[in-house]
């Protein structure tokens, strides 16, 4: 049976996927900034260092500043990490075109790490996180 | 051991388009009925290369795919340093029509990707006395962008790779990576500024919603294709547009997206051989004569 994660569970896995993950170190490596991930009313805020996630703290918080945000439903994100989502659910623009999501923010800094941060996200979907 | 060349032999043409002189790369393949392929926006004619490599189709099918200026191996014409690349229906028609007259191509059918769907149905509305049918993948009368395109073109983001990283959302999670990762090296290798000004007519256009209806499949067959998984051109965009041209076909591919002939193109062969024979079929208006 595979384990049932929550949230915090699957990011600490994501977390850990990335170091090993040696392109990904690489391509983030200027990446040195803290994100709000948002699911239902859940906060998460990331602060990548060089690439690696360094510390996660959860919310809700009125003070922690943050670059960008993804903001989510919690049914939606949980199909984008299935292994092989649904059409509209298979990227984080899919969740925001059929309104299942949303990201704001300084667009430029995601535009600047856009592969870094989606291939990041993607690794949710790894199988106990390989 | 298998001969490692491939089939595909490339060329250059030369044309003029409106006032400016353009040298066009080409690949060609196959022989029997002409089939001139054109590329997504941002890309170039190796979305192709799969096609032009199946001896299932160029056993009885030419096919020829070029490089619209800008892109691939044909280069901006002279003064291009100057010029801000922003393409328009009007100019994509022309250099389209000038290299079917140039290739000495007779009515061959026209099989485009995406922006290159957009103009096939322009092309049937405008001017169907130059072709045989219409393939439209990933085609319809208009989407208005679902992102900024000025994204793609400023000094301190690489448009190549964040331009990859964005269309990586229109390609399924079925396609093989090597597959995958060959179509967004395309994008990667884009010029500086090309996307954009190519999306700049796709998501500014709306000029073909008037001109479907016009569309007359009895003479020029018209099939429409959409991968499931295309977040540009969604299988209800399709849809609406094939409900606007009287006569058409739709086919709406599973496990594809918007590059379905470059990023799967194992799931593509049978959709793709069911196109050739739609738009292979006898006019209506015969067959009751």
């Amino acid at each position: 049976m595979p384990r049932v994660l929550n949230l915090r569970q699957r990011l600490d896995g994501m977390a850990a996927a990335l170091e090993r993950r040696p392109h990904l170190l690489r391509l983030g490596r200027l990446f040195n900034e803290t994100i709000l991930i948002e699911v239902d009313q859940e906060e998460f805020y990331l602060t990548f260092e060089k690439g690696r996630v360094v510390e996660i703290k959860e919310g809700p918080s009125k003070k922690l500043p943050w670059r960008f945000a993804l903001r989510a439903k919690g049914d939606a994100l949980r199909e984008f990490w299935q292994p092989l989502p649904k059409p509209g659910f298979h990227d984080i623009f899919g969740l925001v075109k059929y309104g299942n999501g949303s990201i704001d923010g300084d667009i430029l800094t995601l535009v600047k790490n856009l592969r870094y941060f989606k291939e990041f996200m993607a690794l949710g979907r790894k199988e106990g996180f390989s | 051991m298998k001969s490692s060349i491939e089939p595909i032999v490339g060329r250059y043409v030369n044309v003029t388009v409106g006032s400016a002189r353009q040298r066009i790369y080409f690949e060609e393949a196959g022989q029997g009925r002409p089939v001139v392929c054109l590329h997504t926006a941002g890309a170039d004619t190796r979305q192709w290369r799969s096609v032009l490599n199946d001896e299932a189709f160029t056993r009885s099918h030419r096919f020829i795919a070029f490089d619209m200026p800008w892109h691939g191996k044909s280069p901006p014409p002279e003064g291009f340093e100057t010029e801000e690349y922003l393409l328009s229906t009007e100019t994509y028609m022309e250099t389209v029509l000038a290299f079917c007259r140039a290739a000495g191509l007779e009515k061959p059918l026209l099989a485009g990707c995406s922006m290159g769907g957009r103009i096939a149905l322009q092309l049937a509305a405008l001017h169907p006395e130059s072709f045989s049918g219409f393939i439209a993948i990933e085609a319809s009368d208009f989407q208005p962008a679902w992102y900024d395109i000025d994204w793609f073109h400023r000094p301190d983001a690489h448009g190549g790779e964040m331009g990859a990283a964005l269309v990586s959302a229109n390609i399924a999670p079925q396609a093989p990576d090597a597959e995958r990762w060959t179509t967004l090296w395309m994008f990667m290798q884009s010029g500086p500024g090309v996307f954009r000004g190519d999306l700049s007519f796709y998501t500014s256009d709306d000029s073909l919603v008037g001109r479907l209806g016009s569309i007359d499949t009895r003479r020029t067959p018209v099939h429409i294709m959409c991968g499931e998984y295309d977040l540009t051109c969604t299988p209800e965009d399709a849809q609406r547009t094939a409900a606007s041209i009287k006569g058409s076909t739709l086919a709406i591919m599973k496990d594809l997206g918007h590059f379905p002939m470059s990023e799967n193109p194992t799931a593509f062969r049978a959709y793709f051989k069911e196109a050739l024979e739609r738009v292979t079929r006898v006019p209506a208006r015969l067959m009751d004569a």
